[in-house]
């Protein structure tokens, strides 16, 4: 430790490390479960690809997000919460580190797709969307609904493939709350349609907007840093080292841990998350949820007659936001939905962390409903969640994604205030 | 002193164990029985910001346990 470290607040104990333990063991009934559900998940695989490719591909993009997810307990909610609930950054830091790596590749791609940026257009499938007022609503609705549901729209997918019975509550909400704001669509489109799309590689050219995003992404992680030191809750950077394997079968053993049972670092899990998004990227568009679980809200909502009807100007929306009317409940955004449901129940499974938790006290499952369906209506309004309108946008070097954040921090700090009053 | 916060959703795991932690009496350490993998990370972080050394150990499927005492 060096010596202006006496500046700073007491360090953590070391030991609180050291104590982890360095394995648990699965039971056998987990595993069967783990390796029989991604045998099945091999099987749609299969049968997807025999259809139409499409599926497939956003199938696997899926199970290996919900993967990630679930081993990362990557939650785009509790980094948002955690800076003003406890001043910790950690999950936070995982999401920069993971759009800095979008943010590169999402460039490399855009570049070559479409070289002049000049042309008043932007790149296909980039999540580039209307910026105004809406984007700044949506974001509060949403983030203070995250803070109440526990966690955001990707966060309860992988959850609700986890277990939790709170998340499979607010899937429902969020639904509910996207057809809510289907159903006002039509009113808020006369200010959707006059909002302009601010593309920063318009202005800036490629290297002026990857370089003002890069730089953005290094200043909050300063700021969040800061944050962190001074809540006084600054953690070692290094982590206790495992004792050396003394037989390539002991390796093999501790990494088949480190990956299937272990939780991985947050940094780890971000990375992985970016690396995948751009990958997907390079098929057809990033990564969303909105779109899958708008499907879902329009298809039960006309089912049983409450359908929206026309809504102006959607299908111009650009990105994954929104999918037509026409497209099938179980189409490849629906799909990479459920890929992630499935991908995190096939690692709680392996991990022995797979369990039906249903919350005892009443007040949760009106916590869950009611900040479902305030992050349904405020992803209607904003045009995506945290995935699509913020974890996919700022790689795509839209100004839309950093306004859409800067909502979510309000949101979730009104949220955390709401928290604090509830038993 | 037990704390028993299984079912619980995010973040209540670890905002009712920092809550506990603070009204522990000198040299009681706090047993918390949690079923959500997240707390496996934030618990010792947030325990070690209030002077305490964690020790989890797997008691069932998805459920393990925390004991916090004084480092």
């Amino acid at each position: 430790m060096s010596g202006d470290a006496n500046s700073l607040p007491p360090p953590v104990a070391a030991e609180t490390t050291a104590r982890l333990p360095t394995a648990w063991h699965p039971k056998s009934t987990s595993l069967v479960m783990g390796l029989g559900a991604a045998a099945a998940a091999f099987v749609i695989l299969l049968g997807a690809a025999s259809s139409d490719r499409l599926l497939a591909v956003f199938w696997l993009f899926g199970l290996a997000f919900g993967f990630v997810l679930q081993r990362s307990r990557f939650c785009f909610a509790s980094a948002f919460r955690d800076l003003f609930l406890l001043g910790d950054a950690r999950v936070m830091k995982g999401i920069l580190a993971g759009l800095a790596v979008a943010t590169a590749g999402f460039t490399v791609l855009m570049a070559r797709m479409m070289p002049d940026t000049g042309v008043g257009s932007v790149p296909p499938g980039a999540t580039v969307l209307p910026l105004g007022l809406h984007t700044l609503l949506g974001g509060v609705l949403f983030g203070i609904g995250m803070v109440l549901a526990g966690g955001c729209t990707s966060g309860s997918l992988y959850r609700a493939g986890e277990g939790y019975v709170g998340s499979m509550v607010a899937l429902l909400g969020i639904m509910g709350g996207l057809e809510i704001s289907s159903h006002t669509w039509n009113w808020w489109w006369h200010l959707i349609s006059q909002a302009p799309l601010v593309w920063l590689p318009e202005r800036l050219g490629y290297l002026g907007g990857t370089l003002v995003t890069l730089g953005g992404l290094l200043g909050l992680f300063l700021g969040v840093s800061w944050w962190e030191w001074r809540a006084s809750i600054m953690l070692p950077l290094n982590r206790q080292e495992a004792p050396t394997p003394t037989s390539l079968g002991e390796y093999l053993r501790a990494l088949g841990q480190t990956i299937f049972v272990k939780g991985w670092p947050v940094v780890v899990g971000g990375v992985a998350l970016g690396t995948l998004n751009v990958f997907l990227y390079t098929y057809r568009h990033p990564w969303g949820v909105v779109a899958g679980l708008g499907i879902w809200a329009d298809k039960l909502a006309a089912s049983v007659g409450l359908g929206a009807g026309e809504l102006l100007g959607r299908s111009s929306l650009a990105g994954c936001a929104f999918e037509p009317e026409t497209a099938s409940a179980l189409g490849h955004m629906p799909l990479l939905n459920l890929g992630v449901i499935g991908g995190a129940f096939i690692a709680a499974s392996l991990a022995s962390e797979f369990k039906l938790r249903w919350p005892r006290q009443p007040l949760r499952y009106v916590q869950s409903i009611g900040g479902g369906v305030l992050m349904g209506y405020g992803a209607g309004l904003a045009l995506g969640c945290t995935v699509g309108a913020f974890f996919s946008a700022i790689p795509s070097l839209a100004l839309n994604g950093w306004v859409f954040a800067l909502a979510l921090a309000g949101g979730a700090y009104i949220g955390v205030k709401l928290l604090n009053h509830l038993p | 002193m037990k704390l028993d916060v299984r079912g619980e959703i995010c973040p209540y795991p670890q905002v009712k164990t920092v809550a506990a932690l603070k009204k522990l009496s000198a040299g009681d350490q706090l047993e918390v029985l949690t079923d959500h993998p997240p707390t496996l990370e934030t618990v010792p972080a947030q325990a070690a910001r209030l002077g305490y050394v964690a020790e989890i150990t797997a008691v069932g499927t998805a459920e393990w346990c925390i004991v916090l005492r004084k480092g």
